[in-house]
């Protein structure tokens, strides 16, 4: 299976990478989500005589997504964002046909010698947690600061002036269609949402759309090398992010360290210095209830996927199960103070 | 005496983190193999408590739907959560439960939906404290946590 995946990527990799032939080498598949089946390889070529072999990373749609997500949107913001320095591998290729592998995927760079911490160690950055994490928060404020139509990408899918009720719509709809049986924390939560909406978004940006820890890369120092998992970016408000980079599913089992790195407020403080935006606690509230519910959505999807026998990746076993079971309880404590 | 399901699906899950993964090549075959054994810890934690979570569940919305019925002015609404509030539980399989479960839920959702609508927050909180209890009974357990 991987060496036919292998003569394939080779004969499409020599052409992208202007040279006569390329050897994919090594090729095995990766944990990298359930969204895209994700392998690392290498490619071997020789360019004017000299040997190299680069590290790669190829991303490929399963038979069955997660969440419909665009391909080519993801491609263009690691493009951009790579451009305007924020830590992402250099992408390299992007095919939307189904002749090469079978399905759309895309190629960049790999980063060699970082980890990814999984939510499930309960301190993955030890020493090194209040330096990642002024680089963690630090870097979502600079992505909330870019100005989307100076990079490029202001046509991606959003809304200009009520961002929050087309987020709304969006995951409201995955639970309309995905839901195995009713739920009345999620549905509640949406109605909660619409009853009260936040404050006017303080600008429109690239939301990364699932900024959180185990979607970047860091090394042995601590320094984060790469953000990773593109595919949800949209245009919305920066509070979208940051809401979702603060819930507790990503705080390593400790709240009050969002993503296991930084103390809150000062989490919130690095973002802030980092954006030039003020995070009103009032709006970031309403952002937090949504994250918790977008979350209760990709879970319930999750859970249909795996169901349907569509995607049978463990992650959405895993996902559909315990992380609903998380942000329902989540946000039963949220909602039950509103109303107490 | 047999081992009991539960005691099969830890030890089940052992044996894969310690003797099957190691042995695999790739990383996505490892990971894989790890989040496996996890899902038989959760379902080992559920063989054991997956009945008693429905059954009290249900006899909870029973409860709260026939506590409320009382303070709902939709006549047709009303008629709905009486019968709902007398009902039983077919058997204690699961699927019964479960069916059982589901239109409770249902019946839930269109009350506290009315409720807010009405800016009721006696009754509003009284659904919610059944929601929260409901969602801290069916929270997994991490292995090691």
């Amino acid at each position: 299976m991987t060496d036919d995946i292998s003569q394939r990527l080779a004969k499409y990799l020599a052409p992208k990478l202007g040279v006569a032939a390329v050897e994919v080498v090594n090729l095995s598949r990766i944990a990298g989500g359930a969204s895209r089946e994700t392998y690392r390889f290498h490619a071997c070529y020789s360019r004017n005589g000299k040997a190299e072999d680069r590290g790669l990373i190829l991303r490929r749609d399963p038979p069955a997504s997660l969440i419909d997500t665009e391909r080519s949107a993801e491609f263009r913001a690691y493009q951009a964002f790579h451009k305007l320095g924020i830590p992402v591998p250099e992408p390299i290729a992007l095919e939307l046909g189904s002749d090469v592998l079978d399905r759309p995927f895309f190629i960049m760079e790999e980063i060699e010698n970082c980890s990814v911490a999984s939510i499930l160690v309960p301190d993955p950055y030890g020493d090194h947690a209040e330096k990642t994490g002024q680089q963690f928060f630090s870097i979502l404020g600079k992505i909330a600061k870019a100005d989307p139509d100076a990079i490029g990408l202001s046509d991606f899918d959003g809304a200009r002036e009520t961002s929050w009720l087309h987020e709304i719509a969006r995951w409201e709809r995955e639970i309309d269609e995905d839901e195995r049986e009713p739920q009345p924390i999620a549905r509640a939560a949406i109605r909660w949402l619409k009853r009260n909406p936040p404050p006017k978004a303080q600008k429109l940006c690239v939301v990364h759309g699932d900024y959180r820890t185990g979607n970047f890369l860091y090394d042995a120092s601590g320094n984060i090398r790469a953000i990773l998992d593109w595919e949800m970016a949209h245009l919305g408000d920066p509070l979208e992010d940051l809401g979702w980079a603060l819930d507790p599913l990503w705080s390593h089992g400790n709240p009050a360290r969002p993503a296991g790195l930084l103390p809150r407020d000062r989490a919130i403080a690095v973002w802030e210095e980092a954006s030039g935006l003020k995070a009103d606690r009032k709006a970031l509230h309403w952002w937090e209830i949504f994250a918790s519910l977008k979350g209760a959505a990709i879970w319930i999807s999750a859970a249909r996927e795996y169901s349907d026998g569509r995607n049978m990746d463990a992650v959405n076993a895993f996902s559909g199960w315990y992380c609903l079971t998380f942000h329902n309880k989540v946000l039963a404590e949220r909602l039950s103070a509103e109303t107490t | 005496m047999k081992p009991e399901v539960d005691q099969i699906l830890g030890l089940t899950a052992a044996q894969l983190l310690a003797e099957i993964a190691p042995l695999l090549p790739a990383s996505y075959a490892q990971s894989s193999t790890g989040l496996l054994s996890i899902m038989l810890v959760f379902c080992a934690q559920e063989f054991d408590r997956a009945a008693d979570i429905r059954a009290a569940e249900n006899a909870d919305m029973r409860r709260l739907v026939g506590e409320l019925a009382a303070f709902v002015g939709d006549a047709a609404l009303k008629t709905k959560i009486t019968a709902a509030s007398k009902s039983t539980d077919a058997s204690l399989r699961i699927s019964d439960l479960n069916a059982a479960n589901y239109e409770l839920r249902r019946l839930l959702i269109a009350l506290q939906s009315h409720f807010e609508d009405n800016d009721a927050r006696d009754a509003q909180a009284k659904i919610w404290l059944v929601l929260k209890t409901s969602a801290e009974r069916r929270l997994l357990k991490l292995p090691g946590a």
